[in-house]
């Protein structure tokens, strides 16, 4: 069965051996697996589940199918055809880098979301608390409210510009 | 004082932590709390306990340390208990299960296969070896056909890659899979096609490699498939 473009291309070669140097290919082993014991507290895990984003399962669905006919519209047929051996390093780099760079990528975001929610203990709960408070507290300045979030800020900045 | 869990192991385990360094900035001391036949291994639980690198580097390297002297249960990353008499408590409660499990692990360890499957090669294909799709293609490449026509080409190369990849890590599992005494498989995922972990006793770990590299020779370009083992035993306590 011809499954892929068959060759001896070295982008085929395994990394085989070597134990587990590349923390990333274990990552969701350590996070995952692994024995659990419900008699002890697990710390947060809140950026664990954005480490895990790439481990989401494929849906079919119409933006899978239009990024498909992006994908199959892009390709250059005829240029692939014609030089092979220079596809296999393309193809080779991109697998490479692509990966590691996700890796970085998602685990340094569950570093700064992991980060914000150790810091700002006390802000989820204010936060919390804020939204199940009355829209008339809504209205006041919320001077006190020094630590909320930016972006709420801004919100309820926008708001009461259209009061005023 | 809270203790960051790392592992369990018999006692007769040899527990050289050598230079071994826990989690934290800066890094715990790495200790032993011992219960009558089992032991488990500690370190003082830092304050920003987290999700990044250092923490988890740190697990693993104190995982991989155990684990190459004998049998141990690797704890999945960031479990705290209260002090060392709750450890205790946990190791005398559920000896006899946690010693039945290093029994089973004894010999053997984790090996984990992912494949990497670029997808420009595999959407390259598709229109190579389907004519209906490669129609499609040339249809709304250059901006024609209408939005069902687009739909109908993604439909259409999104199954086909879909089944390709699904043979694929069906091949795979299947010639890995005699080798092994139990195997844990993940879904497959937007990064990985095929995504397993293998327990293995230790002498068939050169044929498990023997195999993983055949594959990838056979597959070609386009194809990555990463091996890593032997690993301490994550996916199979």
């Amino acid at each position: 069965m011809t499954v892929v473009p068959q060759g001896n291309g070295a982008g085929g070669a395994p990394a085989a051996g070597g134990g587990s140097g590349n923390l990333y290919d274990v990552l969701e082993l350590v996070l995952d697996r692994g024995l659990v014991i419900d008699a002890f507290v697990r710390v947060s895990l809140v950026g664990i589940e954005l480490v895990k984003i790439d481990a989401r399962v494929v849906v079919a669905s119409v933006d899978t199918y239009l990024r498909f006919a992006e994908a199959a519209n892009r390709l250059d047929l005829e240029s692939g055809r014609k030089a092979p051996s220079q596809l296999t390093d393309i193809v080779e780099g991109s697998v490479e880098s692509g990966a590691h760079g996700k890796s970085k990528g998602a685990l340094s975001g569950a570093v700064e979301a992991i980060t914000e929610s150790f810091k700002g203990d006390g802000d989820e709960s204010e936060d919390k608390e804020y939204e199940a408070e009355d829209a008339e507290r809504e209205r006041r300045p919320a001077r006190e409210k020094r630590r909320e979030r930016p972006e709420r800020r801004s919100e309820r900045r926008s708001t009461r510009d259209r009061e005023e | 004082m809270s203790v960051y869990v790392y592992a369990i192991t018999k006692e007769s385990h040899p527990l050289d932590l050598g230079d071994v360094k826990g989690v934290g900035d800066p890094p715990g001391e790495v200790r032993v709390v011992r219960g009558a036949s089992l032991c488990a291994v500690v370190s003082e639980c830092p304050e920003d306990l987290s999700v990044a690198r250092r923490d988890i580097q740190a697990h693993q390297d104190v995982q991989e340390r155990l684990w190459a002297d004998g049998p141990t249960l690797p704890l999945s990353f960031g479990f705290v208990a209260a002090d060392e008499e709750a450890v205790r408590g946990v190791l005398e409660e559920r000896a006899q299960l946690f010693a039945q499990r290093l029994d089973e692990l004894a010999g053997r360890a984790e090996f984990n296969v992912k494949g990497v499957l670029d997808e420009d090669t595999l959407v390259r294909a598709v229109l190579e070896q389907n004519t209906q799709a490669r129609e499609l293609n040339e249809l709304t490449r250059s901006g024609g056909g209408t939005y069902e026509d687009r739909l109908a080409l993604g439909e259409l190369v999104s199954q086909e890659v879909q089944g390709r990849q699904d043979a694929l890590a069906g091949e795979v599992l299947a010639a890995l899979r005699p080798l092994a005494e139990a195997e844990k498989v993940a879904p497959p995922s937007h990064q990985y096609f095929v995504s397993a972990s293998f327990l293995l006793d230790e002498d068939r770990a050169e044929e498990f490699n023997r195999v993983g590299q055949e594959l990838a020779e056979r597959y070609g370009e386009g194809v990555e498939l990463r091996l890593r083992g032997p690993l301490p035993p994550y996916s199979f306590v």
